[in-house]
């Protein structure tokens, strides 16, 4: 009969027991580790798309209370009283490009109706947020950059470039 | 804790979740590890009990068993592979830089499947010879071995056409060579160059076709005839062994035991 | 049933012990299924346990290899720049060797093609299945012809100078005679043994030997313009 020997918890195991425990658990942090190598590996480290970060040029380029939509980029610089500003123009319903209404004033989406004022905050429409705003900037050469990936808060005084 | 453990698999195991998955369950009956065998989709392909002889290292040493298994390490690495590599010219020797230098674990995969290929031609080569040598080709096996022969044909075929792939000197002068060899077949040879590279030259269209055959065709083909050859095995009355089934009677024979043999079969042709 | 059984059927009235699956064929037409008497073991878990050991011995063994060991890259495929040599796969060398001494339709179609259609009659074959040594019935008679097709191939291999191929013929024509000479009354073992080999195996084994030689011979001792080179003095 095998000798009664003692786990880790002092209850007793036998060889059977232990080797089964040891298999399980090498397989197990095998799988563990396969599966942590395999999201890495599934998660690529290089992508090959555009820079989030746009060059919009020259602030005289935009006059004052002037809204231009970047159609290629999808922003609005837009110059207002408090300086200049950007605007992601994708609508936050489901990923149209809206379009600057001149005669109304207002930012409008195409496909399901939805209404923006200047400030991205929603008039009416489906959308469920107001359009983001994005960071802007000015680079040493004087120009205005535009990094799409990074939110600021809408109407905050630091959002604003006064130039 | 560890009791506990093993107590909540065991209450996970009786539940009617696990029942409606699991339908007999495990132990070590000879029922349960039957029905272990009898009631897998995959594994019912096997006898549930099986003569002990087949158990025999020296007989076979399992290069079957080994050429399966770096089969399935190929399509095991293959698969991840293709998520990073666009069958395009020359973005496709693009996509294997970046697969040894940039994906994370990519140089290890490339490795893996690399090594596995060249195993798997030779391990097939060995369990050809193997199973000519210990005459496991006789009757009733002999349509196996016509697989077995399909079989390595379609092993040569999916390493050529992989080789191509990486869209390198080694690659496509190595299939230049290869698919002019093919044009040399009287008559039909440039008519079969010409569809086997979708053109006149190794190009696009060549590369195509190769990742096609290299990913999907060959790939099925392959399981379709092992499935086969696994259930020849089977109804050939399991794998060949000397003791149990001599192919001839050898009435003096100064190096086999001189121990009873099973009633005597004489060749039945 | 007038011929002699050529089986012995038991039936045993314990069918729990040994389960047992009977056929009897007397036109002999179909598969043969022979009543049997032996051990069975369960394939779950002793034949897949097995298996699953040996599959992952081998996943361990490529995966060190694969952990340091590189795949080849070279540059960028280049249709106007062949490299010198421009070799194929090593298990296609063998071919590529045999590429330099005959034409592409003899030794790239011809050559596998005759050799596959070989592989697949084997088994259709009765002198492969009696499996006797090869000189042990009418010894005269064989030694003849060995002597006769020997001859030939080795003239036809010097003849075009393939000299790669000659050797190993003739070293298996060396062993063949070896056995010619002995019988299972022989002293030695190894010469026993050769004398008790049937045909199949001496053909299989030249072309084993053959395939193996030309293969080496192509992955080592050819460098560019597919020269003779030796191994040590490649770059």
């Amino acid at each position: 009969m095998a000798e009664e020997k003692k786990g880790p918890l002092g209850d007793d195991l036998s060889r059977r027991q232990f080797f089964t425990k040891l298999g399980l658990g090498s397989l197990s942090i095998a799988a563990i580790g396969t599966a942590a190598f395999s999201y890495q590996y599934l998660e690529p480290n290089v992508l090959y798309e555009p820079s989030p970060v746009v060059n919009a040029g020259k602030p005289d380029r935009y006059p004052l209370d002037s809204v231009t939509l970047d159609v290629n980029n999808g922003i609005y610089i837009i110059h207002s009283q408090e300086g200049y500003f950007s605007l992601s123009a994708v609508c936050t319903h489901l990923g149209c490009l809206t379009a600057w209404k001149q005669e109304l004033g207002i930012i409008a989406c195409p496909c399901h109706g939805s209404k923006f004022e200047q400030s991205g905050k929603k008039i009416e429409g489906p959308a469920p947020k107001p359009l983001p705003w994005k960071r802007l900037w000015l680079n040493d050469d004087g120009d205005l950059l535009v990094d799409r990936s990074t939110d600021v808060p809408a109407l905050a005084r630091d959002s604003f470039v006064r130039v | 804790m560890a009791k506990t453990v093993d107590q909540y698999f065991a209450g996970l195991q009786q539940t009617r979740v696990w029942r409606s998955i699991f339908r007999s369950g495990t132990g070590s009956s000879t029922l349960k590890r039957a029905l272990a065998i009898q009631q897998n989709v995959f594994l019912h392909l096997f006898s549930t009990k099986v003569r002990t002889r087949v158990l025999s290292f020296s007989a076979t040493w399992y290069l079957g068993t080994l050429t399966l298994g770096t089969f399935m390490i190929l399509v095991a690495t293959g698969i991840p592979l293709m998520l990073y590599y666009h069958p395009s010219v020359p973005q496709a020797y693009a996509d294997t830089k970046d697969l040894q230098f940039v994906v994370s674990s990519g140089m290890f995969l490339r490795n893996l499947h690399r090594w596995s290929a060249h195993a798997m031609v030779f391990l097939v080569f060995a369990h050809m010879f193997k199973v000519f040598y210990r005459g496991a080709y006789r009757p009733p096996r002999e349509f196996n071995w016509v697989i077995g022969v399909v079989l390595l044909l379609i092993t040569l075929l999916l390493s050529y056409t992989g080789y191509l792939l990486p869209w390198d000197q080694l690659a496509y002068w190595a299939i230049t060579v290869g698919s002019n060899i093919a044009s040399a077949v009287p008559l039909i040879g440039n008519k079969i160059h010409f569809l086997l590279l979708g053109g006149n030259a190794v190009n696009a269209n060549a590369l195509l076709r190769f990742y096609v055959l290299h990913c999907m065709i060959l790939p099925l083909a392959a399981m379709f005839f092992v499935a086969i050859h696994f259930w020849r095995i089977r109804k050939d009355g399991g794998l060949y062994n000397h003791d149990s089934e001599p192919a001839v009677v050898r009435t003096k024979s100064p190096t086999s035991p001189e121990s009873k043999s099973p009633s005597p079969i004489t060749e039945a042709r | 049933m007038a011929d002699s059984k050529d089986f012995v059927a038991g039936v045993d009235s314990n069918a729990k012990r040994s389960p047992r699956r009977i056929v009897f064929i007397t036109r002999r037409t179909s598969a043969q299924v022979k009543a049997e008497t032996e051990d069975q073991i369960q394939t779950f878990p002793e034949v897949l346990f097995r298996s699953a050991v040996a599959v992952m011995t081998l996943a361990v063994v490529l995966i060190w290899i694969a952990l340091f060991f590189d795949a080849p890259l070279e540059g960028l495929a280049d249709p106007s720049h062949t490299p010198n040599p421009a070799k194929a796969p090593w298990y296609f060398l063998g071919l590529q060797e045999m590429l330099h001494y005959f034409p592409p339709v003899v030794a790239g179609v011809l050559v596998p093609g005759l050799v596959v259609m070989a592989l697949i009659v084997i088994p259709y074959f009765k002198v492969n299945i009696e499996a006797e040594g090869l000189f042990l019935k009418d010894r005269q008679k064989r030694l003849r012809i060995f002597y006769v097709v020997a001859s030939v191939l080795s003239l036809f291999l010097l003849f075009f100078h393939v000299y790669a191929a000659l050797v190993p013929t003739l070293i298996v024509a060396a062993l063949m005679i070896i056995a010619a000479q002995n019988s299972s009354q022989s002293v030695f073992a190894f010469a026993r043994y050769l004398a008790a080999r049937p045909l199949s195996y001496w053909v299989m084994t030249w072309f084993l030997f053959e395939l193996v030689v030309l293969t080496a011979i192509g992955t080592f001792f050819r460098g560019p313009g597919w020269a003779w080179i030796w191994p040590w003095q490649a770059s």
